[in-house]
């Protein structure tokens, strides 16, 4: 079911040897006792201190004329995905389609919000249209447009919750997930569905708050020491774009949805999951569903009560802290400490992925010279091929087990920075911090142990 | 706690890691160990239709079995070392085409005509060998995982 099966994946990685399993399970535990002791004392993190970049060169980088080649360019992205899915060839692997939108876009994109910032916002397609409808409509018009309706408080991030849990499914549960013709029709339904959101709710606030992999990758993108502000590129301290993320309705979700989606694609090959979905299939099969229907039902059951068990986890984790006093709800708790699930997020997708990305994504450039599969070669690439050995096993580990060692470092360094400036006792804030280590410490090694299992 | 013993705890920590980084990696195991290794992992490979005078030690042979569209006894794991030669024979009871990723080797089977795929293992990580007549008839096309572990 998982993207293996679909062979986007040639090469996959090997489970991390037992050695590496037990040091970097002790290297979290020693991370964790140093960092309480050596952490500041004073919360650091909660502001910014952004600063334009010297120069002018803020301003051109995120100048009207650049906004609007990034823009144009994700119109275009967009169209080749729509265009190559109905029209080229539905064999996943020598169409553009599937490779782009799993790889280049869903991986590849946030490895350059975590190193450039927000770069998706210039990029967004979605955003791109919905801009330039309006322009065009007040040129029509000659008039102003009628404001759009408030954006209820209660939606939230719920709209991205959907979107970005429907995206796993497409991945992970669909067995025809990975059909050209499937993802050009799922791209224009959720095309379609953003426009009728702005045209709602406005272009901005959807963007915000609704649109799936706007959200999605903004939480990323606060890794990033660069943030754009007023159409200035600017420097902000490290960590503290993470520290400013305003919770809403649906972020601890969100996080949920992105943590237990990777956690079940690396489960779901691994002994645990191989060894009961066969029961949860016959299951299905004997209501009467055919054997696909069956496999995908499991497989949806199984991706559902990941989620919820990463939710569950982290909510238990916040209903110890609020144990120790300082009159805060465990919702309230939740929300104040679910910026330090983000590092952890990219730990888990960057173990998980990065290899991923390193092969499939030199896939592209052959891809886009035959999009359509057909024998083409618009740009003179079209017979290069996946160079599987840029890295070996060793270095592949080392690098697994440094992201999520280095998640883990940052997920306390963040959850202490904001249980400092939460609790006005200091001695409360230590007390609560117990809590949310133990929590880091329950994810981290689930991301070892992810790891060490022998995946296919 | 002054700053100078939070550097010193700082320097601690990271020598542990180091230190214990270096103790538990296994020494470098192109020596005795791997030879050690080899010699034991080849007990079945007396059906020597195709006997290679030279080439001492003889690879490893794993032979697989497709009946009825499925691998008797489930899709096995094929472990080794980079750098060693994978001999793999596959039978089918029925015409078959087995594609091995990453690789990409592509080897054809009949019924009386077993696939063969002879190669030396030069890439490292997990690649899969799939048959093509399994994926087109919607069944599981797994056949085999190739794990080759650096050397």
């Amino acid at each position: 079911m998982s993207l293996i099966a679909h062979g986007l994946v040639g090469r996959s990685d090997l489970p991390i040897p037992e050695w590496l399993f037990g040091w970097g399970a002790a290297m979290v535990l020693v991370v964790s006792f140093v960092a309480l002791a050596l952490l500041w004392p004073q919360p650091k993190l909660q502001r910014e201190h952004w600063r334009a970049l010297p120069g002018g060169l803020g301003r051109a980088l995120a100048s009207r004329a650049v906004e609007l080649i990034c823009g144009a360019l994700g119109v275009f992205l967009l169209g080749m995905v729509i265009w190559s899915g109905l029209r080229g060839t539905q064999s996943p692997t020598a169409n553009f389609a599937p490779t782009f939108i799993y790889v280049i876009f869903w991986l590849g994109l946030v490895a350059v919000s975590v190193l450039f910032g927000d770069v998706f916002r210039a990029f967004n397609p979605w955003r791109a249209v919905g801009w330039a409808c309006a322009w065009l409509a007040r040129t029509v018009s000659r008039a102003e447009l009628p404001k759009p309706l408030d954006y209820p408080r209660q939606l939230g991030n719920w709209p991205a919750v959907a979107g970005i849990f429907a995206f796993a499914v497409m991945e992970l549960v669909v067995s025809d997930g990975d059909e050209p013709h499937n993802l050009a029709v799922a791209t224009m339904v959720y095309s379609a569905a953003t426009f009728i959101a702005m045209a709602l709710y406005g272009v901005e606030a959807w963007i915000e708050r609704g649109e799936a992999f706007s959200v999605y990758f903004n939480l990323f993108s606060r890794l990033s020491p660069f943030e754009t502000r007023d159409h200035v590129v600017g420097l902000r301290r490290p960590l503290s774009g993470l520290a400013a993320l305003k919770p809403v309705a649906g972020t601890v979700a969100l996080l949920a949805v992105v943590i237990g989606s990777v956690t079940f694609d690396g489960a779901a090959e691994g002994p645990l999951w191989t060894g009961i979905a066969p029961d949860i299939v016959n299951f299905f099969d004997d209501l009467g569903l055919s054997t696909q229907r069956a496999f995908e039902v499991t497989f949806l059951v199984g991706l559902t009560a990941t989620i919820l068990l990463i939710h569950g986890f982290y909510r238990l984790g916040t209903i110890g802290a609020r144990s120790v006093g300082g009159g805060f709800s465990a919702l309230q708790l939740a929300r104040a400490f679910v910026h330090t699930l983000v590092p952890i997020a990219l730990a888990y997708v960057a173990a998980h992925y990065f290899t991923l990305l390193l092969f499939q994504g030199q896939a592209f450039w052959a891809l886009i010279s035959d999009p359509l599969g057909n024998g083409s070669d618009l740009f003179g690439t079209a017979d290069r091929q996946v160079d599987y050995a840029v890295i070996g096993a060793n270095a592949t580990w080392y690098w697994q087990v440094g992201f999520v060692v280095g998640g883990h470092v940052l997920a306390l360094t963040l959850a202490h920075d904001r249980a400092l400036a939460l609790y006005e006792d200091t001695k409360l804030a230590v007390r609560s911090q117990y809590w949310m280590l133990a929590v880091m410490v329950g994810f981290t090694s689930l991301a070892l142990w992810l790891l060490s299992q022998a995946n296919g | 706690m002054s700053s100078a013993a939070k550097a010193g705890l700082l320097i601690g920590a990271i020598a542990i890691a180091v230190v214990a980084f270096l103790v538990a990696r296994p020494a470098d195991d192109d020596g005795d160990r791997r030879a050690a290794q080899i010699t034991p992992s080849e007990p079945q490979d007396q059906g020597s239709d195709q006997a290679e005078p030279s080439a001492p030690p003889p690879p490893a042979t794993t032979r697989i079995r497709i009946r009825d569209g499925a691998v008797v006894g489930g899709a096995p794991d094929i472990k080794v070392d980079k750098g060693e030669t994978v001999r793999i024979v596959i039978s089918a009871d029925a015409a078959d085409e087995l594609h091995l990723h990453g690789y990409d080797i592509t080897r054809e089977a009949e019924a009386d005509r077993p696939a063969r795929f002879r190669f030396e293992a030069d890439l490292e990580g997990a690649f899969e060998i799939e048959s093509h007549t399994a994926e087109d008839a919607g069944k599981d096309p797994l056949v085999a995982r190739l794990l080759v572990g650096p050397s």
